[in-house]
């Protein structure tokens, strides 16, 4: 205890002084007061009584010394005079303390920025209990391409294994319509096995999950909101639980709430807010009719405690063999592959994050070296002041702290700096944000982004200090004393120059990186999507099944509302699909073509399924190759037909005209081929075009009572939805309209993620680009201003000044020379090890590299250039008369 | 700024160590004494040891008060000034039985070998 407290008084006397030094000086004092009237008694005058008396006592700073190291810390106590000094020495020279804090600022904060999205997407945990151990479960296909489950497996993997405790399927649904007294409200939908949330382990902010009883078919009428749609459209009652709702013609009983910060994806791109769900009902499965042939289902699934991944993976791999046996119909070649969910979630984003964090990181490395470039010249301007505390005594370890604390208090400055400027930077990049970067919750300045930069900081202090350590640590101190300022510091000429190198080979890693992402932007924006993106209004409807119950109706209603636009000013052409290319949705079917030897058991021909009205291709200005088009006497009860697409015409046909062949689905109904038009890129930019095949939606194979309507119109996106609203509510009354995007939109955020990374890494490597620019000049005029007499006296014996510049010049080269080649092997590395982020960019591109290169050459020599023409202009009287 | 100073560390230890149970001793004798008194009476007994550097007394003052052997007060003293008063703690006493006793022992040895040493040569 005594010595706790001691230590706790220690530090407090460390700190600050206090009233008991004070006591301490007046008991000295009374001591020695008492031992100089003793003298004086014994007949000494007062200035003798005194000096014995001061004699007899001893050094009483000595003993104050002592006595404060016993009392407090020393070396603490040393840094605490150490602050002052170099908060002094800042002070002094301000334009210095600015230009550290400054470059340091801009370093941290790109890096506690990246951090902070890295922080959110990758390390925050997900918001389940024990995130760790839960899996996503894939049927994978036999060349390991993972695809989504069909019922029937998921009934035996959850039967049947035992590495789980639990296994549960999701199945995004097409959403519910909600009724309510003013208008009907579009929400969007998940149906779920009622162990889900139980498995994840979710807190419910109100009511419950659902009971074990409650996905069976019948019973399966509770539905859980999530917390958004309970404040918006529930207000946030609390008697919302129990209420009955009613769902798209059914009836359903709210049970639970779920917690705000609930969020779920087996994707990172499910966690943009528009796709998460609104409502969660039970999936109700009957065991007795259920298929193998479909894939609707996503599987989630949480480990036995004592179970690791590869386990688990070993005992599925036995259950894929088993079931592929036992129906080879479906499940020939297939297996079963369990990822966990964090790294699902971060798939297809880890990569880029993994980029942009060493690129800030090679940033920072690059202000680094500028700041101790910085020192340095100040530690060389300084080595008079050094050498003279070594005369008196100090030690060379003393002196290293003065050295490091003064760093220790830039890094801090610049990591305050920093912290300011990456909230700025942090605002600006989750405005640029793409969707699957952000895990709703978000980006924020955490204890762990604190943190972070904190770590950052410090580390950059001792990294950028070290340098003038090294720049001063030869030498005696007489020969420095002796030495004039100008003279001193060979050495650190050569370290400079090290610095300069180094800059330049990371900006040039970094330049590079960034060409080759431009480039590879640059060639996705210009693919061409097959179909036209200006001026193209989309919006979903969604008819009631009760009164839309077969596509006949759903025809006809399209059919109407075609109409009715068609006569509204503003509109030029309209059409409705039913899966929108860029807007995520899919689906695709099996066919036989009528003629043709049958497949083998298990196997058939497939395509991607769409259903459109007439108008469609004209409206998306998808051209026709052959044949005709669907026009509106294409209905349910005329011929049916199909029009496929290009790749599918190639790939099925070959070099044959597909036009008046036939071909039917899992139903006899035999199709014709009426047309074949252009490749449509339905998934994204980066996507191939697959086999697609279009069909009337009055004889589409589903029922298929969500369309989306395409209208090309010069009204902006307000006018132009407010037109559909009206023509919508003309022929049947208001139905909920909601995604209504300009097809642009939608382009542009499905190029959303690589434009962010190559904006980011483009600003990064500007950034690098400048300080390195800032490490050249620094060094070249440092160099020049050394050999500012040198160059005198050349010029007087009659150099020209044109071959001082190029003395100058000569030396930039060749340092730019050094760096741009080892940052070309630098970047061969960091190019393979991104080029699974490029798209149609080689790793090695020739332009990428030539164009970083000669973009970094001709901005370090442009950044060379100016202090060598201060060189040139060297006054050789001027710097005669200095010696 | 600390100085090099381990090596005078080192070579007072004894002296430190001695002078701590001087002190010690001192007030268990006299009861509670403030710096000056506790220099005088070693000065009495002693005045090689004090000569030239009272202050030091202070220090150990500040050791034994930092071991909790001693404790202090400010009173007034006999001229009436304002004066810290130190005196002797229960664990201080129990320190310095064990101390003199140690004491006694390693200066018998020493004394001891010291003579031996005296008859061979």
């Amino acid at each position: 205890m005594r010595s706790l407290g001691n230590f706790f008084g220690r530090l407090r006397r460390t700190i600050r002084n206090e009233p008991r030094d004070l006591e301490f000086a007046a008991e000295v004092k009374a001591h020695i007061d008492s031992l100089a009237e003793r003298y004086r008694r014994q007949g000494m005058t007062e200035r003798e009584a005194e000096e014995a008396a001061r004699r007899q006592f001893g050094n009483t700073v000595s003993l104050e010394e002592n006595r404060r190291a016993m009392l407090t810390f020393p070396s603490i106590d040393g840094l605490r005079s150490d602050l002052i000094f170099a908060v002094r020495m800042l002070r002094k020279n301000p334009a210095f303390a600015v230009a550290v804090t400054l470059t340091l600022a801009l370093g941290i904060a790109a890096n506690s920025a990246i951090f902070s999205l890295c922080n959110a997407v990758l390390f925050k945990p997900l918001p389940y209990r024990d995130p760790d151990r839960i899996v996503v479960l894939w049927e994978t296909l036999r060349d390991g391409k993972p695809i989504t489950v069909a019922p029937a497996n998921y009934f035996d993997w959850r039967n049947t294994n035992r590495s789980f405790d639990d296994v549960a399927a999701v199945r995004s649904t097409s959403g519910f319509t909600l009724a309510s007294q003013a208008e009907s409200v579009r929400l969007t939908g998940a149906a779920v096995s009622a162990n889900f949330f139980s498995l994840l382990g979710i807190r419910f902010a109100l009511g419950r999950g659902f009971l074990p009883k409650e996905d069976q078919p019948g019973l399966n009428h509770a539905a859980i909101l999530s917390y958004r749609t309970w404040e918006q459209e529930f207000g946030g009652d609390k008697d919302t639980i129990g209420k009955t709702i009613r769902l798209s013609d059914d009836i359903y009983k709210i049970v639970g709430v779920l917690p705000a910060d609930f969020q779920f994806a087996t994707n990172a791109a499910d966690f943009q807010a528009r796709s998460q769900i609104d409502v969660w009902a039970p999936l109700p499965i009957n065991p007795e009719k259920i298929s193998r042939g479909t894939h609707p289902l996503r599987v989630i699934a949480r480990l036995k405690p004592g179970v690791d991944l590869a386990q688990a993976q070993a005992e599925l791999n036995v259950l894929g063999a088993n079931l592929a046996r036992m129906y080879p119909a479906d499940n020939k070649d297939k297996g079963i592959l369990a990822v966990p969910i964090a790294r699902q979630v971060t798939s297809n984003v880890r990569v880029a994050l993994q980029a942009l964090a060493v690129a800030v990181g090679l940033v920072l490395l690059i202000a680094c070296a500028n700041v101790a470039n910085l020192l340095l010249s100040r530690a060389v301007a300084r080595q008079r002041e050094i050498a003279v505390r070594l005369a008196l005594g100090a030690t060379r370890s003393r002196l290293a702290q003065q050295l490091v604390t003064e760093s220790l208090l830039l890094a801090a400055l610049g990591g305050i700096a920093g912290l300011g400027l990456s909230a700025l930077t942090i605002r600006a990049i989750s405005r640029l944000l793409p969707a699957d970067l952000s895990r709703a919750a978000g980006v924020a300045l955490d204890a762990r982004v604190l943190g972070f930069t904190a770590a950052i900081s410090l580390l950059a202090g001792i990294l950028f200090g070290l340098g003038p350590l090294f720049g001063t640590r030869n030498g005696s101190p007489g020969e420095s004393l002796k030495q004039t300022n100008r003279l001193a510091g060979g050495g650190p000429s050569a370290l400079r120059s090290a610095l300069a190198v180094s800059q330049i080979a990371i900006a040039m890693i970094l330049l590079t990186g960034a060409a080759l992402m431009a480039k590879s932007f640059w060639a996705l924006i210009h693919v061409a999507p097959g179909f036209r993106t200006e001026s193209i209004l989309t919006a979903r409807l969604s008819l009631p099944q009760s009164r839309y119950s077969d596509n006949r109706k759903i025809g006809a209603f399209e059919r109407q509302v075609l109409q009715d636009l068609r006569n509204r000013p503003g509109v030029q052409s309209a059409g409705f699909a039913t899966y929108l290319p860029l807007s995520g949705s899919d689906n695709g079917w099996a066919f036989f073509i009528e003629g043709r030897p049958p497949l083998p058991v298990g196997t058939f021909d497939f395509a991607k399924y769409r259903p459109v009205s007439e108008g469609y291709f004209e409206t998306l200005g998808i051209p026709l190759l052959r044949g005709r088009l669907f026009t509106s006497a294409d209905v349910a009860d005329s011929p049916w037909v199909v029009v496929i697409n290009e790749s599918m015409a190639r790939q099925f046909w070959g070099w044959k005209n597909p036009i008046g062949d036939r071909l039917h689905f899992d139903g006899p109904t035999l199709r014709t081929v009426i047309g074949v038009v252009g490749d449509v890129r339905h998934e994204g930019l980066e996507g191939e075009p697959s086999s697609e095949m279009y069909m009337p939606v009055d004889q589409a194979a589903n029922l298929e009572n969500g369309p989306t309507i395409v209208v090309r119109t010069a009204l902006d996106t307000s006018a132009a939805a407010a037109t559909v609203r009206e023509a919508v509510s003309a022929v049947d009354r208001q139905f909920p309209v909601d995604r209504i995007d300009t097809m642009d939109e939608l382009l542009s955020r499905s190029v959303a993620q690589p434009r962010f990374r190559t904006m980011i890494l483009m600003a990064v490597s500007i950034l690098a680009l400048v300080m390195a620019s800032i490490g050249i000049y620094g060094v070249i005029s440092y160099l020049t201003a050394q050999r500012t007499r040198e160059f005198g006296i050349r010029l007087s014996l009659g150099a020209t000044p044109g071959a001082v510049l190029r003395l100058v010049l000569g030396r930039a080269a060749s340092l730019i020379a050094v760096g741009v080649c080892l940052g070309l092997g630098g970047a061969v590395i960091v190019a393979r090890l991104i080029a699974t982020l490029l798209f149609q960019t080689p790793a090695l591109d020739r332009l990428a590299f030539a164009a970083a290169s000669a973009v970094l050459i001709a901005v370090a020599f442009a950044a060379s250039y100016v202090p060598a023409r201060r060189a040139m202009r060297a006054d050789p009287m001027l710097a005669l008369r200095d010696e | 700024m600390s100085k090099g100073n381990a090596a005078a560390d080192k070579k007072s230890e004894i002296l430190q160590g001695t002078l701590d149970l001087m002190v010690l001793k001192t007030l268990q004798a006299m009861g509670p004494l403030h710096g000056f008194g506790i220099a005088r009476r070693l000065e009495q007994l002693s005045e090689e040891i004090l000569r030239l550097n009272e202050g030091t007394v202070y220090t150990s003052l500040l050791r034994l008060q930092q071991q909790g052997w001693i404790e202090s007060e400010w009173g007034a003293s006999e001229n009436n000034r304002k004066a810290r008063f130190y005196s002797i703690t229960k664990s201080g006493l129990k320190q310095l039985a064990k101390e003199t006793e140690n004491w006694e022992r390693i200066s018998g040895v020493i004394g001891r070998v010291l003579r031996v040493g005296a008859r061979t040569s």
